[in-house]
């Protein structure tokens, strides 16, 4: 025990590497029981904008049109996404390149999410270091290691900004705690420079332009202004403030939409306050009441009328929709059903808290209260961190990942000043402590107006030493049991519920695992055997697949910017076949593809998405499209022979069904019956007029039409006239013969 | 037209023989083919022709070469032709090569060298073996999912040859008897699935009349339409290979929908493609499936005694005109093919491996990547093959690249799985190149934190930090030299337990004595840090003081001990009043002691 700072700094050392590596294998799952591959939906598009960064290039990327995405209005990507996770996975391919690891872009997509939450671990120590001890931020960084609310979006394959966004939210909060606690430009340029990577990173930096001016404004109002907040804060403003409009997807947004008008409002009020503090120095107390009043009035009416007009003439933008949904919860169901129909977009249930945080939301609380016990400059934005994030995860599934850190922060503080407590061995120097505590003691008396109770401890120390002893150890092998538990509880989550790629499936049944490749057999058919410029029509939430897996040509995906055009993919599936092929012939359709899942019993099918496009169709089609039509008069959505005649022949319908009612799958079960709904269905037996069936995939998930030429007109005997050609008809000659070369 | 034959025949001629343009040939009209067999086998999806040709030589002087012809509306599609001089049981391998011959620049021409000089009047049994891909063709093109594939063979009904035939018969093998209509030229029988034409007499030269076989054949018309195949050596003892392979279905093409139902309950689409056979060597580990986005679940491997089978099954079945697309790779021990003699290496391994039986090749890139630093690189093909300029590959440790062979090959079948030869030097101690390059990045690393955390960057002095520096490590000698001090108070305590009960006045004098030095040396030692310390921190050094009356105090204790515990052994003290007086020393000395504990602790 040569040099304890060197014990010390080994240890720490050594427990964040191994916090890194539990974090990083724990996350593993998914590439150890299937293989390494992209997952799910959104990440198939982060990987084929990295790809294409990594072939062509950074500029050609920020200039990047794709045209096989929204047929026929194509996306600008470059200027509509979050460059900085591609940028991330593109330079550390192009270093390891470098260095002659010649590693795919692929497998640097699949791993880069359980690296960075190495790194979140790392950011979250330095964080909870900087706001109460080192112990308590080894047990952070720990917690956030292995706590499945975080590793939700963060396990191998789930290649999301959400990945390295919430190492970039921590930092830059840690980043911000130091420029606040020193009151230097450095800390806050370094905070303005992690802002920006996060911009570039997620859409969730609005929480953090949200979170800091609210922090500093809560420190006016209790009266801590400070030197260092203002050079905190003013360095961070502008710095970031310039930094984040360079973002081409945020472009004006931050001065021009209300989401960024606090950030600004503080600034202006931080400068206001600091200025009446320059001038109070010298004046006399009556006049600097006079001015206070006075300036504050004009300041507040001058920004409150500025920023009125602004709206009012369109140069600020109104509340967005989904920021909205986030004080109404019933707004977004009336009003948008597209990001209501999105399952993580639901307000949390209370189970979910516990699955995803177990024991860290039992102790979350007390350390808050140790942090408004002990309350000073930082543990004001940590508390002020805890309560919204805590009303924000409460309305939304998905912000439950921006509530995670902070509970491990708290939970880790709460561990440990408990275990500082409890495990602190002061037996042989009793006397010392005792006095000391007895010094403490006699102090809260003088607050304390209750006089019975404290003379009991002051009659027997020594027996309450003794007990002591036995509690000590009893309350610190209950927190190590719960502490335990709390792994084993991540583990069995992480494993179970956060590890399915989903675009593979698998079922386990009395032949060991079998694997169900379905959506991968179907992409690869539509790769390989249909025209190169042949276009997808599917519900939006397999675009990014089919471009990705499939690199064909789709009408909507999940980068669901313009709802008339998923309203009209919606009308298309819920008409009937003859109106849906008008509006597939309007768009180009060569394919339509169709999840189905009634063969295997898979419930994540269209069939049960369906209400959602009538209902998002309905919204932009109320003439053509009634939800109540779908529903039986009782108002049930039923497929059996019950259901409504509308649905048993709208399009989506007869696609998922088409041929299915033939199928016996079982002995016990009449022919079509469906599996996931339980059901046999009620329209069997029909032919299809303006499709037909072009792939399915081997278990039935995947099923893809193709869409008919017209027929061949009836031949006009003797024309009078030669037809004139019109330059309109041109465009569509060229259509047709895509058509026809498939 | 005319110019696309011509640009096909040229290429062809460059890839079958580079040397072509300087063969020309003329015919000798005194041989004779006195017999000829020809077996047409169109039972698979290439076309096999042996021909078992008897030549006489009619004329004086002997020959040494034969030229055979191949048939006009075959020659832009042979893959493979191969000849064997059979004589007495025995077989030998003849050199085919692309001639010309003045006057018939539309035919293709190979001359076969015979084994010795045919003399005059002299016959000799040559066989000739010549494979086509490509020639059947779906009769109808496009067929239904529920439909049989006919295909349809046009081929010359005689033997097609520069001399006169004298007679000659031909069988053709068909996939089954379903045989929709043939060629009934005279005489003809036919029997299950051989059609058997002939024996025809005296033909001239070139002699051509229409064979026609329309027949069913579902046999998988798989056809590799190219394949990379990367070959990675590793002289730590292994070999990886890896091929990119491009299928398509090349029969019938499908019309209309695609039925799962009907694929599944009516086990129809008898022509389409589920899985076929893939062989690799028998040492091969690791094998892998792949494609652009990931694994293909949908393989089994077998081993063999002599190899190792794959199962594999393409993510969807192959109907006609569809396509797919996969990687397959493995590793062989690179004992099997890598042989050396000092630095001077040999690689022998397939040009091209097994895809799967009676495969149809369209063309092939075969990367060989040697290691690093390989020089006077010479390559032995078995076959003509182009080879392409060398490439640099760079991956795990390289630095300056290992070197690429290129070689490119197009029309290839199963006859063209033969091994060629790669010999390069390399010197052995470039092995140690790799591993000394991790150990001297990972000792670049640790110097470079050992260096960073001595040194001070900073490039103003921090004079508060410094001193706190100073202070602390000022502190810590402190704290040291009092726990050595307790240390010695404890050694005191024995000495005078020891001389209690040995009564032993000289060894306990000289024991103390020792102690006395040892801590006055300490108590020296601390005083003098203390004086050092009233400079930069005076509330430490005013600890630092108390300290040291504390230890003064705590000294005169033990002294006091010591003095009561000898006037206890000279009997000056009864036993009862010593021990009440030793009593109050050990509570006095505790006190001080816990009061010493307590200021150290507070440093």
């Amino acid at each position: 025990m040569g040099n304890p700072g060197g014990w010390k700094s080994l240890l720490t050392f050594f427990i964040l590497a191994l916090a890194w590596l539990a974090g990083f294998s724990s996350r593993l799952f998914a590439v150890i029981r299937f293989e390494s591959i992209i997952h799910e939906f959104d990440p198939w598009f982060n990987y084929r904008a990295t790809h294409h960064m990594v072939t062509h290039g950074f500029y050609n990327f920020l200039n990047w049109f794709d045209d096989r995405a929204w047929y026929p209005l194509g996306r600008i990507v470059g200027g509509t996404v979050y460059p900085g996770l591609m940028v991330t996975s593109g330079t550390i391919h192009a270093i390891l390149n470098t260095l002659n690891i010649p590693i795919h872009i692929r497998d640097i997509c699949v791993f880069l999410a359980p690296v960075f939450s190495g790194l979140t671990s790392l950011a979250v120590y330095f964080f909870t270091k900087e706001i109460w001890s080192a112990g308590a931020g080894l047990f952070a960084a720990c917690f956030i290691a292995i706590v499945p609310g975080y590793i939700s979006r963060s396990v191998a394959g789930s290649y999301d900004n959400e990945g390295i966004a919430i190492f970039a939210l921590m930092f830059t909060y840690f980043l911000w705690i130091k420029a606040v606690k020193t009151g230097q430009i450095f800390w806050g340029i370094c905070t303005a420079l992690s802002y920006f990577y996060m911009v570039s990173a997620w859409g969730g930096y609005v929480f953090i332009i949200n979170l800091i001016p609210l922090h500093v404004f809560v420190l006016l109002l209790m009266g801590r202004y400070s030197k260092r907040i203002f050079t905190a804060y003013t360095s961070f403003f502008i710095v970031g403030l310039i930094l984040s409009m360079q973002i081409p997807f945020v472009g004006f947004q931050p001065i021009r939409t209300s989401e960024h008008m606090a950030a600004a409002g503080v600034f202006a009020l931080l400068n206001a306050y600091s200025a009446l503090k320059y001038v109070q120095s010298f004046v006399t107390k009556a006049e600097f009441r006079y001015i206070f009043i006075m300036s504050v009035g004009i300041a507040a009416s001058v920004v409150f009328l500025t920023v009125v007009g602004l709206t009012w003439a369109g140069y600020i933008a109104p509340w967005s929709g989904r920021f909205y949904s986030l004080w109404d919860t019933g707004y977004a169901k009336i009003h948008i059903p597209i990001i209501a129909s999105v399952s993580e977009h639901q307000p949390t249930t209370w189970v979910s808290f516990f699955f995803d945080l177990h024991i860290l939301i039992c102790a979350f609380p007390v350390g808050v209260w140790y942090c408004i016990k002990y309350v000073n400059d930082e543990r004001v934005f940590v508390v002020l961190y805890a309560i919204f994030a805590s009303y924000f995860a409460g309305v939304m599934v998905r912000l439950m990942l921006t509530l995670t850190p902070i509970v491990c922060v708290l939970a880790a503080i709460a561990f440990s000043k408990t275990m500082e407590i409890y495990l602190k061995d002061d037996s042989p120097k009793t006397n010392h402590r005792t006095s000391e505590k007895d010094q403490e003691n006699k102090n809260e008396r003088l607050y304390d107006k209750v006089g019975k109770a404290k003379k009991i401890s002051d009659n027997k120390p020594k027996d309450d030493d003794t007990l002591g002893i036995n509690i000590k150890s009893v309350i610190v092998i209950a927190m190590l049991m719960m502490l335990m538990l709390f792994a084993v509880h991540c583990t069995w989550v992480t494993s179970s519920a956060y590890s399915s790629p989903s675009i593979v499936l698998a079922t386990y049944g009395h032949g060991g695992r079998n694997i169900l490749d379905d959506f991968r057999e179907a992409y690869f058919w539509l790769r390989h055997n249909t025209h190169d410029k042949a276009r997808i029509m599917s519900w939006w939430d397999y675009g990014y697949q089919i471009a990705g897996m499939g690199n064909k040509t789709t009408l909507v995906d999940n980068n669901t910017w313009n709802n008339s055009h998923i309203a009209l993919v919606g009308k298309a599936m819920s008409s009937n076949e003859s109106a849906a092929y008008a509006i597939m012939r309007e768009l180009d359709v060569n394919y339509v593809l169709v999840i189905f899942g009634g063969v295997i019993g898979y419930s994540g099918d269209d069939i049960n998405k369906f209400l959602w496009m009538v209902r998002i169709a309905e919204g932009e089609h109320p003439k053509d499209i009634r939800e109540s039509d779908y529903f039986t008069p009782q108002g049930e959505f039923r497929v059996d022979a019950a259901g409504s005649q509308t649905l048993l022949n709208c399009l989506m319908y007869k696609l998922s069904y088409y041929r299915f009612g033939q199928l016996q799958l079982d002995a016990r079960t009449p022919p079509g019956f469906d599996r996931t709904r339980g059901v046999e269905i009620g329209n069997k037996n029909y032919e299809l007029t303006h499709l037909e069936e072009a792939y399915t995939s081997e278990h039935w998930l995947v099923r893809i039409f193709r869409v008919k030429d017209l027929t061949n007109r009836q031949e006009i005997l003797k024309p009078k006239k030669p037809i004139k050609k019109s330059y309109k008809k041109k465009p569509k000659k060229v259509s047709c013969e895509y058509r026809k070369c498939h | 037209m005319k110019m696309a034959t011509h640009f096909r025949l040229c290429v062809l001629a460059i890839v079958l023989n580079v040397v072509c343009s300087a063969n020309q040939d003329s015919i000798n009209n005194d041989l004779v083919n006195s017999k000829v067999e020809r077996k047409i086998d169109i039972s698979s999806h290439i076309v096999k022709i042996t021909t078992s040709i008897t030549i006489e030589n009619k004329g004086s002087s002997s020959v040494k070469s034969y030229l055979f012809v191949l048939d006009n509306s075959l020659q832009n599609k042979l893959s493979f032709i191969g000849a064997v001089s059979k004589s007495r049981d025995e077989e030998k391998k003849l050199d085919v090569k692309l001639t010309s011959v003045a006057n018939q620049k539309d035919k293709s021409f190979y001359r076969i060298e015979l084994s010795s000089p045919l003399g005059s009047g002299k016959t000799t049994t040559l066989e000739v073996e010549t494979v086509f891909a490509h020639v059947l063709t779906p009769y109808p093109a496009e067929i239904t999912q529920a439909e049989k594939q006919f295909v349809v063979f046009n081929g010359n009904l005689y033997f097609f040859s520069p001399y006169k035939t004298t007679t000659q018969s031909t069988s053709v093998t068909t996939t089954s008897s379903n045989i929709e209509s043939y060629t009934r030229t005279k005489p003809v029988s036919v029997s299950d699935n051989v059609i058997k034409y002939g024996p025809f007499e005296a033909r001239e030269p070139f002699t051509e009349a229409e064979l026609r076989v329309h027949e069913e054949n579902n046999s998988p018309f798989l056809t590799v339409t190219s394949i990379e195949r990367i070959i990675e050596i590793s002289h730590w003892g292994n070999i990886a290979v890896e091929e990119h392979i491009d299928m398509r279905h090349s029969g019938a093409t499908l019309k209309g929908p695609f039925s799962r139902f009907d694929y599944q309950r009516n086990n129809d689409g008898v022509s389409s493609i589920k899985s076929f056979r893939t062989q690799f060597p028998a040492a091969a580990r690791d094998v892998y499936y792949r494609d652009e986005i990931g694994n293909v679940s949908t393989s089994n491997l077998r081993e063999l005694e002599d190899s190792v089978e794959i199962e594999i099954r393409p993510r969807f079945p192959l109907f006609g005109g569809w396509k797919t697309q996969y990687y397959i790779g493995y590793n062989i021990p690179s004992y099997e093919y890598l042989f050396n003699r000092g630095n001077e290496y040999g690689l022998k391994m397939r040009l091209i491996d097994h895809v799967y039986d009676d495969m149809v090749v369209d063309e092939v890139t075969v990367r060989i990547i040697l290691p690093e630093g390989s020089k006077d690189i010479v390559v032995d093909p078995p076959y003509p093959v182009k080879r392409g300029s060398n490439e640099l590959h760079h991956t795990y440790l390289d630095t300056v690249g290992r070197p690429v062979i290129v070689l490119y090959k197009t029309n290839l079948v199963e006859q063209h799985i033969q091994d060629f030869t790669v010999t390069y030097s390399f010197q052995k101690m470039l092995l140690l190149q790799e591993p000394l390059l991790v150990v001297g990045a990972f000792y670049l690393l640790f110097l470079i934190v050992i260096v960073y955390v001595r040194l001070d960057f900073s490039i103003t002095k921090d004079e508060a930090k410094e001193s706190k520096l100073r202070i602390s490590s000022l502190i810590n000698e402190v704290q040291d030299a009092q726990d050595k001090r307790s240390a010695l108070y404890q050694s005191y305590d024995d000495a005078i337990n020891k001389f209690k009960s040995s009564k032993d006045a000289t060894t306990f004098g000289s024991s103390r004595k020792k102690i006395n030095a040892d801590y006055a040396n300490l108590t020296q030692q601390i005083s003098s840090i203390q004086a050092q310390l009233k400079a930069e921190a005076s509330d430490a050094a005013e600890k630092i003081a108390e300290l040291q009356k504390l230890d003064s105090q705590y000294k005169d204790l033990i002294n006091s001990a010591i003095t009561s515990a000898e006037r206890l052994i000279s009997n000056k003290l009864n036993k009862q009043q010593y021990l009440e007086a030793d009593a109050t020393n050990t509570t006095k000395r505790e006190e001080a002691e816990s009061k010493m504990e307590a200021l150290r602790a507070i440093f």
